[in-house]
This record gives structure tokens, C-alpha cells and sequence, in this order.
């Protein structure tokens, strides 16, 4: 990645943020993170991202003919999902917007954020352990 | 705001390409038809609203590098057979 992504109509509650870069993130300490930031390039703001897999095996978008020619996609395998982490005060907190994919073409750097009713808005990444 | 009757079937118009027809009517509740352009976003409001919500939450705060190590690092505990690397 590490390219401008547009996204022509925006983020929901940021709909003047259409410029956007990816970047991996990359902790103090040198380790390995799952996490991606996502930087708008038009306002200070930025999300952190997750890409499903870390998150739900079972977790299926159904990318419809209408995403698919906005999006400029010849196959679904142009198309990344990844899916905005929100932190709260408490780390086990943190949730993923699984009703809010951001899909992204690597191919022609269009980008939107769907809307997938079915899935919860704030599913816990953390989830505790069953004892 | 404009309020405007009709009946099933019947339709109104919003702008040049944006139709909304009563499609059916049963007790109180109303099915919708909207025709829109593609990059007219159609939600339901409290869908809208929730989304936005939910986004501005997510918004980076200042510390949120240290706390994003921190998630990761519980992540990372929580599932020891996912490699990191892509």
C-alpha cells in the first residue's frame, strides 16, 4: 500500500475526507502489528484498521455489481476489506466495525465504506477467554 | 420540512435523479421503492447516524499509539497461531 486511496463519497460522519493513505503500523518497540493507520489526507484524522481475518473466520461480504463498477473492479480479487478498530479507555474494550468494511481496489485506488446491516457495528476483538 | 400525501403506488421526486415510491402499507408501517444513483448513499437513519457515531468513536485520540501496542500485544496473546507478517 502506502498509496493515496480516494474515496469519493467519503467516510460516514467525515464526508469531506475523500484522500486517504494506508500505511502499516509499526510499534515503538520494533514488533509486528496486525494494525494498519488510515490517514486522511484532507483532514488531521486517522483510524486504525484491522484486516478481517484477525477478527472472524466466518466474516463473508457479498460485494454487489453496483460496488463493483464504482469501485472500477474487474474481480473480487482486486478488492481488500478492512474493517475500522475503536479503542476505548479499557484495552479489552476495543471493538471492530464489522457493519462498516472500508473495501478497497488496490488496482485502481478506489475506496468506499459499506454498509453491511447484518453485521454487529461494535464487535469485541478481545474476547475473554471461556473458562 | 415538506409534507406531502400519497398513495400506494404513487411517487415523489427529489432532485433530478432520486425517486421515492410507496410501494405497500400495512398497519403503520410503510414499504419503500428509492431510485437513486449509485453514489447516493440510501440507509435507513438510525443506521446513518449509528455509522457516523461509530466512526468519529474510532477517530484516532492523541495517546492512541501506545494503546493501539498495547491492543496488539493482547491480540497477539489471544490468537498464537496467526502469524503477523502478511
Amino acid at each position: 500500500m502506502g498509496k493515496e486511496i480516494f474515496f469519493p463519497t467519503g467516510l460516514l460522519g467525515f464526508p469531506s475526507c475523500q484522500r486517504f493513505n494506508f500505511n502499516r503500523f509499526n510499534p515503538g518497540d520494533g514488533s509486528a502489528s496486525p494494525f494498519f493507520i488510515f490517514e486522511s489526507a484532507d483532514q488531521e484524522v486517522s483510524f486504525p484498521l484491522i484486516h478481517p481475518d484477525f477478527v472472524a473466520r466466518d466474516y463473508l461480504l457479498q460485494i454487489s455489481a453496483e460496488v463493483m463498477s464504482s469501485h472500477e473492479a474487474q474481480s473480487t480479487a482486486d478488492l481488500v476489506a478492512l474493517l475500522i478498530v475503536t479503542m476505548r479507555d479499557r484495552v479489552e474494550d476495543t471493538t471492530v466495525n464489522l457493519q462498516g468494511p472500508l473495501i478497497v481496489n488496490t488496482g485502481s485506488l478506489i475506496g468506499m465504506q459499506l454498509v453491511v446491516e447484518q453485521y454487529p457495528l461494535r464487535y469485541p476483538l478481545l474476547v475473554p477467554a471461556v473458562q | 420540512m415538506l409534507i406531502l400525501s400519497r398513495r400506494v403506488g404513487e411517487s415523489i421526486t427529489i432532485g433530478n435523479d432520486v425517486v421515492v415510491k410507496v410501494v405497500a402499507l400495512s398497519g403503520n408501517q410503510i414499504r419503500l421503492g428509492i431510485t437513486a444513483p449509485r453514489d447516493v448513499r440510501v440507509l435507513r437513519e438510525e443506521i446513518f447516524n449509528a455509522m457516523q457515531e461509530e466512526n468519529r468513536a474510532a477517530a484516532a485520540a492523541p495517546d492512541s499509539n501506545r494503546r493501539l501496542e498495547d491492543v496488539g500485544k493482547q491480540l497477539r496473546s489471544k490468537t498464537p497461531e496467526r502469524n503477523d507478517d502478511e
